[in-house]
């Protein structure tokens, strides 16, 4: 049993000097997109630099143009865009390149990681093939000698079985694996810049956890700046020195990350800080913040400050005239503001461009009121009831007893649900966790009968459910409904919102005439989705929008039990927040029960009275949230914690890699389906025996050969921090 | 019920927003039209269609009369007879322009029944996958193995060549294809969040397959419909000419130019001008098509 | 692979025997008595009669069917009504060669054509010479085969006299000059299938080059030249083949077409010949031949696209 060695507290800082060329130095790139007729600006005046050796993080949501800026530095910008400014990569101006100059810059200078491994790689060529082309066209060897190499660069990165990944096409290899054939490639002829542009997006957490281990380590041993261009602060914590924050195609924060993290100093950068939930944090203990409004569409005209139509605490002065990037600490913002004031009432002086840092500093802000961020007015708490107050004592509302559903793939049988029980009670919110193949979705659509299970009872208020949907009565439909993971299709495009609630009011809630209206208007009320809104297509509603309708949609029957299939992850951060207080309100209210499915951990330990962790088909553990999150808990749970990139820069935590890959469906192991990974296995036992089911507490079961008390020592033995 | 946070002026701006958003669309559909109209091989291809349009309309009222066998027989194209006259001496410039009226009542509806039976098929077939699925592309692979031209001959000799048989024949002989293209889309659709949330609502099937999935499928109906178009025009004008299509003495343009045939080394002209008149109507047709699927995929 | 091919061989089956049963059906509903047709409107009822009743006529329609297909399988075709003393299968050889012979020789030249020309188009997407052709192939395709089988004739034969307006070389000519004859004819099959194919061929590269796979190849370093050739014209030409395939369909009515403007003794001219003259046996062995070789063409092209894609290739 291994745990990798004790993580550095922060990567160490690049020994750079001035004169060295920066890996990369941007300075005032503005680049902007001509699409149906409209100019769309997407960055407007960025300066930022990377020295050699050193790792960035550029930070920001959906249309903030962090990919743009990466595209941009690869000369790879679409038809439709032009730039202005200037982008140096290791010293040279990468618009002055000649095609064919440019040609060997990309893949030799710098080189990218993608975030959808699948699609990156080409689906007819072979993987070894793939990687070879980048050593023949750069180096000029020879096929044999560049499969050569690949063998090598494929050892580097830690792929199991490297001669045989050669000859395999990338449909048959994992997420994980095609990431790590991605980052060979990258890696191959030692570019000076590296760029990750949401690489773990899509994968896995153990995997993550893996990739991101292997990132770190190749850290040490090559000499490429990294920019690493991602919406998780988590990754950034753990992988980089400093940190750029982009909000609106302008920089409004940057410095080192433990700084920019601990001490934000502009506005977005704390909101952003203050809506993710942290590890360990619960409703109804403390309530997520969120940042009001939206963010802005594409092209969208944003006067003075780009923050400051959702900035709480913004000035007339904010939307006048738009701040510098000030040095932090210092009195320049103070200073730039009153400067500002004294301005005479002229639009031209109003509108200044700099994008160049003012002062010099380890850090920059873009805010007059830099030094009053700390203290930034929290929006209105929304804390969630207790669970005796939303009616959890009234009984069980769901039982599920035995739940089998197998699926035929050609000549294989797979077990996507292999015998699950749980049940729920009124008011609570049970969140089912696990990775991709581990059943939660498959679950979620039997209990909700989109799916018909083989086997295995849902009892649902001492109703017996029939499986699939279309036999169920209107009165069960109406009672347990879902929401759904991805907002762009969640509402059908060719209706206007309102004939979408309209029909689930009528249908759902069986009201008749004038009534119906009403309902209508009441439950858009609820979400907070204002009654202009409706009249639109889904299209032109943001993402936040749209979910808000169909969680007003999935309530228009008063609905008993609401299945969550992700319902957040497909938003940004700063929407998802929202979104997730929007439920907890509603069930406080409306004492309603959640099945919530989610891959973040953190935001089920938020959300979920009580947790189940699915492994393989088989729920392996269930409890209260607390219980789960906190040894005794089974092994699985256990590392799938460790593997979290954790913002918390005093208590990092220990990681636990997992062995091997998960287990195919058709194929899995015998005895403990875990033991092929575990890092506590006992021995045989693991192998020959299905595990018992152990109680570690009044509700809280686990399956595994290890007793609730020694796994208690053994996991805080190594000091484990609780969660 | 005020946003979390809201001060009095956002509200304002929020309207902006709104007003802006709702502005932008009506740019966008705008954008779209003005697309399709600056397209120089879209509005060539409209102005030949509305040409033949016209003349299947009015023909008789702007030229000579084409039933009129008053003149020299195979006369060359001269002033009073701009594309010289035919066998029976009847001009040929009129009984070209007359001929249009044929095509552009056949094909039309003949595409429309397709549109209409391949896509009832489609949407079954799509929707409800499994054995329905299995069975019906069945049939529709093996009605698709048999030759167009070959069946169409075989019907049309057993039913008897009118407008009526004609449109039915060929509509139904297009309907496996368009049934495949709407399956396709379908299953595309079918997936959907909104489709499972209709299920779960439960809506009927016949609901889900017409107010749900069908609203979002008509993009690729209407670009498979105008494609159809210009192959209805291709097999009708095919069928004419190999003696299945109408009867004589209409002036249509597959059937003069099949009766004619003997007088191609002397008198070319009475056939070339037929063959050039339906191939710039078969162009045209496909122009638009083009278009329209080119400003559909902007 | 050789599963795959077998599981789909085997999906044929079910499909040609619909097949036969349509194209049973099709022919039997074709009016008129057959033993009347035979022989003539002078002869007795009587007469007539016996000859249905020997030619089995008066048998139930499913076990004439039986009888039929038992003996289609078995390579007893029959005999001709029109050509009566020459079995149907002899004609169908004869016939069936002279097809493959102009449509091979047209498919041969325009499908690396058409293919090269799309790819060319799609990489030069929305560039002047994309669209000049695109839209020139566009027209060119739709244009009904005797439409341009006539102005090819017009022009080439009949004013400048430099290709014969015939498809058939005089007997005792060489095999070679046979190619010559054919060139006329075969050009408004190379022009149908140009359009087509060159318009999937462009579609695919267009649709391929938007993936990110692509963008991969590029920011890798990749000269151009590689990223077409081994990155997007492998990917691309899937979609194309396929289509290929099921393109027989319409190649086959334009032989048909074609063999009738040129006067060509390939199996399309056969076919409606024995249509109008309710030859039977001949008819019913002329489209469900027609027929099987569109389901090899499909085949064939889904082999090909098995060959291209791997994944394919590998869960089969």
């Amino acid at each position: 049993m291994s745990v990798v060695g004790s993580q550095p507290d922060q990567p160490l800082p690049p020994a750079s000097l001035d004169s060295r060329a920066a890996a990369l130095d941007v300075r005032d790139l503005m680049v902007t997109f001509h699409r149906r007729g409209r100019d769309l600006p997407v960055l407007k005046g960025v300066t930022l630099r990377i020295e050699p050796g050193e790792a960035y993080g550029l930070v920001g949501e959906s249309g903030c143009g962090k990919t743009t800026l990466a595209m941009a530095a690869m000369r790879y910008l679409a038809a439709s865009g032009t730039s202005e400014g200037r982008v140096m990569v290791d010293g040279q101006d990468v618009s002055t390149l000649s095609d064919e100059a440019l040609r060997k810059w990309r893949g030799g200078k710098v080189a990218m990681v993608y975030q959808d491994p699948a699609t990156a790689l080409s689906p007819a060529m072979r993987v070894g093939d793939q990687l070879a082309e980048v050593y023949r066209y750069h180096e000029g060897m020879d096929k044999k000698a560049a499969l050569e190499r690949s063998l090598e660069s494929l050892r580097k990165v830690a792929i199991p079985d490297p001669a045989s990944t050669l000859r395999r096409y990338p449909f048959e290899l994992s997420g994980g694996q095609q990431q790590r054939v991605v980052i060979a490639m990258a890696l191959s002829v030692n570019p000076k810049l590296l760029i990750l542009d949401e690489p773990t997006t899509g994968l896995d957490a153990t995997v993550e956890a893996e990739i991101l281990d292997l990132i770190e380590e190749l850290q040490g041993r090559i000499n490429a700046a990294i920019l690493l261009i991602t919406h998780n602060l988590g990754l950034v914590r753990r992988l980089c020195t400093r940190v750029g924050v982009l909000y609106a195609g302008r920089l409004v924060e940057e410095g080192p990350a433990r700084d920019v993290f601990t001490d934000p100093r502009h506005p977005y950068t704390m909101g952003l800080m203050r809506c993710v939930p942290r590890l360990g944090m619960n409703k109804t203990d403390a309530a997520l913040q969120t940042i009001p409004g939206t963010l802005p569409a594409l092209g969208e005209p944003l006067e003075g400050c780009v923050y400051s139509a959702r900035c709480p605490m913004a000035k007339p002065i904010c939307t006048r005239r738009e701040p510098d990037l000030f040095a932090w600490p210092s009195d320049l913002p103070e200073q730039g503001r009153v400067a500002a004031e004294a301005l005479p009432p002229d639009p031209a002086a109003y509108s200044p461009h700099h994008a160049e840092p003012l002062g010099v500093g380890p850090r920059h802000s873009r805010c007059y009121f830099a030094s009053d961020v700390p203290g930034m007015p929290e929006t209105t708490p929304v804390l969630a009831s207790s669970l005796e107050e939303r009616g959890a004592h009234e009984g069980d509302v769901l039982d599920i007893e035995n739940m089998v559903r197998t699926f035929r793939d050609g000549a294989k049988k797979l077990t996507a649900v292999n015998d699950v029980s749980l049940s729920l009670r009124r008011g609570e919110t049970f969140g089912l966790v696990g990775e991709s193949g581990s059943g939660k979705t498959t679950l979620a659509k039997c209990v909700t009968g989109l799916i018909a299970a083989d086997s295995g009872s849902v009892v649902f208020e001492d109703m017996v459910l029939k499986p699939t949907a279309s036999r169920r009565s209107q009165d069960a439909l109406r009672a347990v409904q879902m929401v759904f993971q991805n907002p762009d299709a969640t509402l059908n495009p060719a209706w206007s919102t309102r004939a979408i609630l309209t029909r689930a009011v009528r249908k759902l809630g069986g009201a008749r005439g004038g009534s119906v209206r009403a309902k209508v208007d009441s439950l858009s009320a609820g979400v907070r989705v204002e009654p202009r809104f409706l009249l639109q297509r889904p299209t032109d509603l943001s993402g936040g929008q749209k979910q808000r309708v169909a969680i007003a949609r999935a309530f228009a029957g008063d609905p008993t039990l609401v299945v969550c299939d992700e319902p957040a992850s497909a938003l940004d951060v700063s929407v998802q927040a929202s979104i997730l207080n929007l439920l907890v309100e509603l069930q406080t209210r409306e004492q309603v029960s959640y099945v919530f499915i989610s891959h973040d951990l953190a935001v089920v330990r938020y959300i979920s009275d009580r947790i189940g962790v699915m492994y393989l088909a088989e729920l392996i553990e269930v409890g209260s949230a607390d219980e789960v999150f906190n040894p005794p808990h089974h092994p699985y749970t256990e590392a799938l914690l460790s593997s979290i990139p954790k913002l918390d820069f005093d208590n990092p935590g220990q990681r636990i890699p997992l062995r091997g890959t998960m287990p195919s469906l058709s194929e899995p192991p015998s005895g403990c389906r875990f033991h092929t990974r575990c890092h506590r296995m006992l021995g045989d036992i693991c192998e020959q025996q299905e595990p018992p089911v152990q109680q570690a507490s009044d509700g809280h079961t686990y399956k595994c050969h290890i007793a609730p008390a020694e796994l208690l020592a053994a996991q805080t033995a190594e000091g484990q921090p609780t969660a | 019920m005020a946003t979390t946070g809201t001060t009095p002026d956002r509200g304002d701006l929020e309207l902006q927003v709104n007003a802006a958003a709702e502005a932008e669309q009506r740019r966008q559909r705008r954008f779209v039209v003005r697309t399709l109209f600056r397209s120089p091989t879209f509005l060539a291809g409209l102005v030949i269609l509305l040409f033949w349009i016209f003349m299947a309309v009015f023909s008789t009222h702007v030229t000579q009369s084409p039933t009129n066998t008053g003149g020299a027989i195979l006369a060359s194209p001269s002033g009073a007879h701009w594309f010289g006259t035919d066998d029976l001496g009847r001009d040929v410039f009129a009984r070209t322009m007359a001929g249009a009226h044929t095509v552009l009542i056949i094909a039309p509806l003949a595409t429309a029944l397709a549109l209409l039976w391949g896509g009832i098929v489609g949407l079954i077939a799509g929707y409800h996958r499994g054995l329905t699925d299995d069975i019906i592309m069945r049939i529709v692979d093996a009605f698709l193995a048999l030759p167009v031209i070959i069946t169409a001959i075989l019907i049309i000799a057993l039913l008897g060549r009118s407008y009526a048989v004609l449109i039915v024949v060929i509509g139904a002989l297009f309907t496996p294809v368009v049934s495949r293209t709407v399956r396709s889309a379908v299953i595309g659709e079918r997936e959907r969040e909104y489709v499972m949330a209709a299920r779960l609502r439960g809506e009927r099937s016949a609901f889900v397959m017409a107010r749900e999935i069908l609203p979002n499928i008509t993009q690729p109906i209407i670009v498979e419909g105008t494609v159809r178009l210009g192959y209805a025009v291709f097999t009708a004008a095919t069928l004419s000419f190999l003696g299945f299509g109408l009867e004589p003495p209409s002036p249509d343009w597959g059937l003069v130019i099949a009766s004619e045939w003997s007088n191609l080394q002397t008198a070319p002209w009475v056939v070339l001008a037929p063959a050039l008149a339906l191939a710039s109507m078969v162009v045209a047709v496909n122009l638009v098509a083009d278009g329209i699927s080119s400003a559909f995929s902007k | 692979m050789a599963r795959f091919i077998g599981r789909r061989l085997l999906l044929m089956v079910p499909t040609l025997v619909l097949v036969s049963i349509l194209v049973f059906a099709l022919s039997e509903i074709l009016p008129g008595d057959l033993g009347r047709f035979i022989l003539g409107p002078y002869a007795s009822q009587s007469a007539v009669t016996q000859l249905d009743h020997k030619l089995g006529f008066d048998k139930p329609i499913y076990v004439r069917y039986f009888e039929w297909a038992g003996h289609f399988v078995t390579g007893h075709w029959g005999t001709s009504y029109q050509y009566t003393n020459l079995s149907v299968f002899s004609i169908v050889e004869h016939a069936l060669g002279n097809s493959l012979l102009l449509a091979g020789f047209a498919l041969v030249i325009i499908v690396p054509t058409s293919i090269a020309v799309g790819v060319f188009a799609g990489l030069r997407r929305d560039s002047l010479l994309d669209r000049i052709i695109t839209v020139s192939s566009l027209s060119m395709t739709v244009i009904p085969e005797f439409v341009s089988g006539v102005i090819l004739i017009v022009i080439f034969a009949v004013e400048l006299n430099w290709l014969p307006a015939s498809a058939t070389p005089p007997v005792g000519s060489p095999f070679v000059d046979r190619f010559y004859y054919l060139i006329l004819p075969a050009i408004p099959l190379m022009l149908l299938e140009l359009g087509y194919i060159a318009r999937m061929a462009r579609a695919g590269t267009v649709q391929v080059l938007n993936q990110p796979y692509i963008r991969t190849a590029t920011l890798k370093g990749l000269p151009q030249r590689r990223v077409v050739f081994s990155h997007v014209l492998r990917n691309a030409l899937v979609p194309t083949v396929t289509v290929i395939g099921s393109q027989v369909g319409w190649l086959i009515g334009g032989l048909v077409v074609i063999e009738t403007v040129f006067v060509y003794p390939g199996i399309g001219n056969y076919t409606v010949h024995a249509a109008l003259n309710h030859d039977q046996p001949l008819l019913e062995a002329c489209v469900l031949v027609i027929a099987v070789i569109y389901m090899v063409s499909n085949l064939v092209a889904d082999v090909v696209v098995a060959l291209l894609n791997p994944r394919i290739r590998k869960s089969s």
